[in-house]
């Protein structure tokens, strides 16, 4: 139980960083965002609908993002997300400090 | 089916309606939900499980919901206290009688209110914090999306008093007989409820974790949609008591409730068995 909860707290924890790689590639909406994580991860993280959006208004609170409306009609509008320049320097900054502490940790544990 | 992933959105949210930013992240989640309906149907899930997955997906949304609301309900408040309030911080109105007073939008920080009949008053929007209403007679009174931190209400008359949408932290009630009060959506994780008794108050949608309501009295009380963990009803007397939601949250919640001891009619024991809950600590109450 305790295995479980430590492994999904720490990838909680890089949630931000996740949803960043996801905009690097393209715009996308919150639904395309929560299906990318399970697909790429192999069911092995399910990310909640609750922490992606409460990820995506932190990142648009410090300017990591945007967002404008899509066209799309199924389903109504879509809110599509989209990277900032300052939310690229983020995300490349996130990724080398998690190089980094994987090397570190790797010699550690 | 897609109709019951509508309700439950709406169940969710009805609280907290009104602001911008709230009815778009609601708008939102439920195109996402419906398109994950859809996806889990065309996988060949029937409509039960793809329904109970599509839930689950949700986490804990309430908690998104509540960062989103308490950011617009502070705007909101400050504007109220610059149009329309007074000062009347550290204020002395013990023993007065103001019935239907307007106090809402105001500044009204450590006022001792004690013994005063506040009758039909409304305090909306204002800071009561560190105030003192011991004693004083609150029927009627509507304290909605109000600062009441740290508050005291010892012995206070608590009949159709509105405190929802209000924060409680720390708020002290004692030896009070509480009757047909709301407390909505209201804060109560270290709200302190000392020789209370609870008749036809409404807790629904808040968060209760942790509360102490051992021993009480609870009558005609609504626990619908409250966040119930590691509460407890130690040696407590239930009548028709009202634990609603089918999420599964809420039932995982109720399993962290302590029960032992309490005294309970026949109606609530059935509704807690229903959904899950260990009853082996509790006595059944002939009406």
């Amino acid at each position: 139980m305790s295995t479980s909860k430590v492994t999904s707290d720490l990838l909680r924890g890089n949630t931000d960083t996740m949803v960043l790689k996801l905009l690097s590639e393209s715009d996308r909406y919150g639904y395309e965002i929560v299906k990318l994580i399970a697909e790429r991860s192999q069911g092995a993280y399910e990310l909640k609908e609750a922490t992606m959006y409460s990820s995506v208004r932190r990142l648009e609170a410090d300017g990591d993002i945007t967002w404008y409306w899509g066209d799309e009609s199924q389903g109504g509008r879509r809110k599509y997300f989209r990277i900032t320049d300052k939310g690229r320097a983020t995300y490349a900054r996130n990724k080398s400090n998690w190089e980094y502490a994987k090397r570190v940790l790797d010699t550690l544990l | 089916m897609t109709d019951r992933i509508n309700d439950y959105v709406d169940g969710v949210f009805k609280p907290y309606e009104g602001a911008k930013s709230v009815a778009e992240l609601k708008a939102d989640l439920l195109a996402d939900l419906h398109e994950r309906y859809r996806d889990l149907k065309a996988e060949g899930h029937d409509d039960a499980t793809a329904l109970e997955l599509t839930i689950d997906s949700i986490g804990d949304i309430e908690q998104t919901v509540r960062e989103v609301s308490a950011l617009s309900r502070t705007l909101e408040r400050q504007l109220v206290t610059r149009f329309d309030g007074t000062d009347q911080t550290g204020g002395d109105f013990a023993g007065t009688t103001v019935r239907g007073g307007k106090f809402s939008g105001s500044a009204l920080r450590g006022t001792d209110f004690s013994r005063a009949d506040l009758t039909g008053s409304t305090f909306r929007g204002s800071d009561v914090a560190d105030a003192n209403f011991d004693g004083a007679n609150l029927t009627d009174v509507t304290m909605t999306a109000s600062d009441l931190e740290r508050s005291s209400f010892r012995g206070a008359t608590l009949v159709r008093t509105d405190v929802s949408t209000s924060s409680l932290l720390e708020t002290r009630f004692a030896e009070s007989a509480l009757v047909d009060v709301k407390f909505r959506m209201t804060d109560l994780r270290r709200t302190v409820f000392d020789n209370c008794t609870f008749t036809g108050v409404d807790f629904s949608y808040s968060d209760l974790r942790g509360l102490d309501l051992s021993g009480a009295a609870i009558t005609g009380v609504r626990f619908d949609r409250a966040d119930l963990r590691e509460v407890s009803f130690r040696g407590a007397t239930l009548r028709d008591v009202s634990f609603r939601s089918w999420s599964r949250k809420y039932r995982n919640a109720l399993r962290t409730v302590d029960f032992d001891g309490a005294r309970m009619d026949k109606l609530t024991l059935a509704g807690l068995k229903g959904l899950g809950v260990d009853v082996t600590g509790v006595t059944v109450m002939e009406r």
